[in-house]
């Protein structure tokens, strides 16, 4: 488990005092994919970076499985920090060292290892993130996605118990991306390895996060399993982010509603009843014939779900009564 | 020089010559070891001193800064004659190649210490991270991080330090220093023997691109691509 607990962070900008985070808190469950989201300027590069305290929050404390690291003298946060993996955007990699010894370089670091047994390690990782064959080459041979595959191979050396990804895979095409995430959601299922990444993309978080922290101007504005805030966004930034990506409704429903003269529902499918035919049977049962006019059907991590907005063309029974009706298939129903 | 008469060039003394070669590269060489050994550990020290570096202490930074610009704004002919009794004190001599190298490696080291502080901010801010995100201390920031990091700029830095004290050394034999420079001088200019002048500024020339070309080949060899 680890707990941020109230910590803030300003930075002097042309004599200003400027709030990179501002009171921010927040709980992270032991073996879960975290993400943290927010435009850029947002806070949360600072916010990550005082996980591992590369960055001193000005108050507040970070305690990592009840060790509260703000306390630590530097030693013991050097030492601390060998078992905390980061991962950076721009890969970070030493040039003059091959791939090998670029992941060996933790391994050198923390010492305690021969190096027969510091090679033996080496060529684990290098297995578990698909790079045996690029051993021998220096980072400038590889390409984006290789890199990232050495930097998350490296910063996985030391048994760590929590990786910390800064936007890992913003530089990378979307395939690549795609190859890297399913490495992550590997990585966090076979090692039960908590991950902490920070993304401006809301499909990332989709696709791997189990919870999910909005932040705004240094402030967490909304936090939550990453299905509740996709399924009901809150504040009106994860709106817009989930919009951009074509997964909100917030601001359709608006134009529908002025639109359409009958009333709209919206229905919310998660899980199993996005496999079954519940508007064709419920459509039958109660008269409803509806316009359907528009909808999301997808997957959160391993979840799928489903949103559709109608207007209801037809109905034997009074709208009021439709959310009950859907409620006994499973389906939430909302009358806009 | 026109009419330059080629039969001059049989008459030179070329043992005096040789010597004079001999005598320039030990010079050369000594102090560029020495040069190497102080100004490395005094450009790392003012890299990771200066203002919001590794280590940051303004004061020593600024202290340091300042004694290295004094260094490198005396002349050199000025650093030989004021540096003469602490040469005499540390050495035992005052005058001759091994009483040049002690003005040389002054002259030269706070130059190239300059020159290592400036390579060693191009290295990767990035990079400096990721290690201190994996628990580096500051001796393996530098040894496995800022050094190797930055081979290529250092042996660049290295090279034009080498080039410099090759000029030096041609000023050395104002204390007797001995070398081709100071028989340039002595012979060429002070005698007008023409041909020896150009004999020693060809065989300077020779030094300084053999001196450039090898750095280069180097650098290249260590670049990592
Ligand atoms: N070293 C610094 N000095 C001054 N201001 C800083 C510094 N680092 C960050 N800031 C400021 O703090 C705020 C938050 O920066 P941060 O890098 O955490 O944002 P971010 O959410 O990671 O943005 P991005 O998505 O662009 O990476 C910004 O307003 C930024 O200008
Ligand atoms: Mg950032």
């Amino acid at each position: 488990m680890i707990e941020v607990q109230n910590i803030s962070k300003h930075y002097q900008h042309g004599g200003k005092s400027v709030a990179a985070l501002d009171n921010v808190s927040l709980q992270i469950a032991s073996g879960e994919i975290y993400g943290i989201i927010g435009r850029s300027g947002a806070g949360k590069s600072t916010l990550i970076r005082c996980l591992n305290l590369l960055e001193r929050p000005d108050s507040g404390h970070v305690s990592l499985h009840g060790e509260d690291i703000t306390r630590f003298d530097e030693r013991a946060l050097q030492q601390r920090r060998q078992r905390i993996g980061m991962v950076f955007q721009h890969f970070n990699l030493l040039r003059s060292r091959t791939v090998a010894a670029n992941v060996r370089f933790p391994l050198e670091l923390a010492g305690g290892l021969s190096p027969a047994q510091m090679d033996a390690r080496v060529d684990e990782l290098l297995a578990l993130v698909g790079l045996q064959d690029h051993k021998h080459k220096r980072p400038s041979q590889l390409s984006g996605g290789q890199k990232q595959r050495v930097g998350i191979a490296r910063a996985l050396a030391n048994h760590p118990d929590l990786l910390l990804c800064d936007e890992a895979t913003s530089a990378l095409d979307p395939e690549t991306t795609d190859a890297i995430l399913a490495l992550l959601a590997d990585i966090n299922r076979q090692l039960g390895l908590t991950i902490v990444l920070i993304t401006h993309d809301m499909r990332v978080i989709r696709q791997l996060c189990d919870s999910v922290a909005v932040l705004d101007h240094g402030r967490v504005v909304e936090q939550g399993k990453v299905l509740d805030v996709f399924l009901a966004p809150q504040h009106a930034v994860t709106q817009s982010l989930l919009a951009e990506t074509g997964m909100g409704q917030g601001a359709l429903q608006g134009i529908w509603r002025q639109r359409v003269a009958t009333p709209v529902i919206k229905l919310t499918f998660v899980g199993e009843p996005t496999l079954q035919p519940v508007l064709d049977k419920v459509g039958r049962e109660a008269g409803l014939r509806v316009n359907l006019l528009s909808g999301t059907l997808s997957e959160i991590k391993d979840t799928p779900f489903g949103q559709l907005l109608a207007g209801v063309v037809a109905s034997d029974v009074d709208v009021s009564a439709l959310p009950a009706i859907f409620a006994r298939e499973g389906v939430r129903c909302e009358v806009l | 020089m026109l009419d330059f008469d080629w039969n001059l060039l049989l008459e030179i003394d070329w043992v005096e010559i040789g010597e004079a070669t001999l005598d320039t590269l030990t010079m050369l060489g000594v102090s560029m070891l020495f040069t190497v050994l102080a100004g490395l550990p005094l450009g790392v020290l003012l890299f990771v001193s200066a203002p919001g570096q590794l280590r940051a202490r303004p004061r020593l930074y600024a202290v340091l800064s300042f004694l290295v610009n004094v260094l490198r704004s005396l002349p050199f002919v000025i650093l030989l004659i004021v540096l003469m009794p602490f040469t005499l004190l540390l050495v035992g001599t005052s005058i001759g190649v091994a009483g040049a190298i002690v003005p040389l490696v002054v002259g030269a080291v706070p130059f190239f210490a300059r020159l290592v502080e400036n390579v060693l901010r191009e290295v990767d801010r990035g990079v400096i991270e990721a290690s201190q995100s994996m628990g580096a201390r500051l001796p393996h920031i530098v040894f496995k991080v800022l050094l190797p990091e930055s081979l290529p700029g250092l042996i660049g830095a290295a090279t034009v330090t080498a080039v410099a004290l090759v000029g030096y050394t041609a000023m050395s034999g104002v204390i007797g220093g001995g070398g081709l420079g100071d028989l340039a001088i002595r012979y060429g200019y002070q005698r007008f023997q023409t041909e020896i002048m150009i004999v020693t500024v060809v065989l300077l020339l020779a030094l300084v691109q053999g001196l450039q070309s090898a750095g280069d080949s180097l650098v290249r060899r260590c670049r990592f691509d």
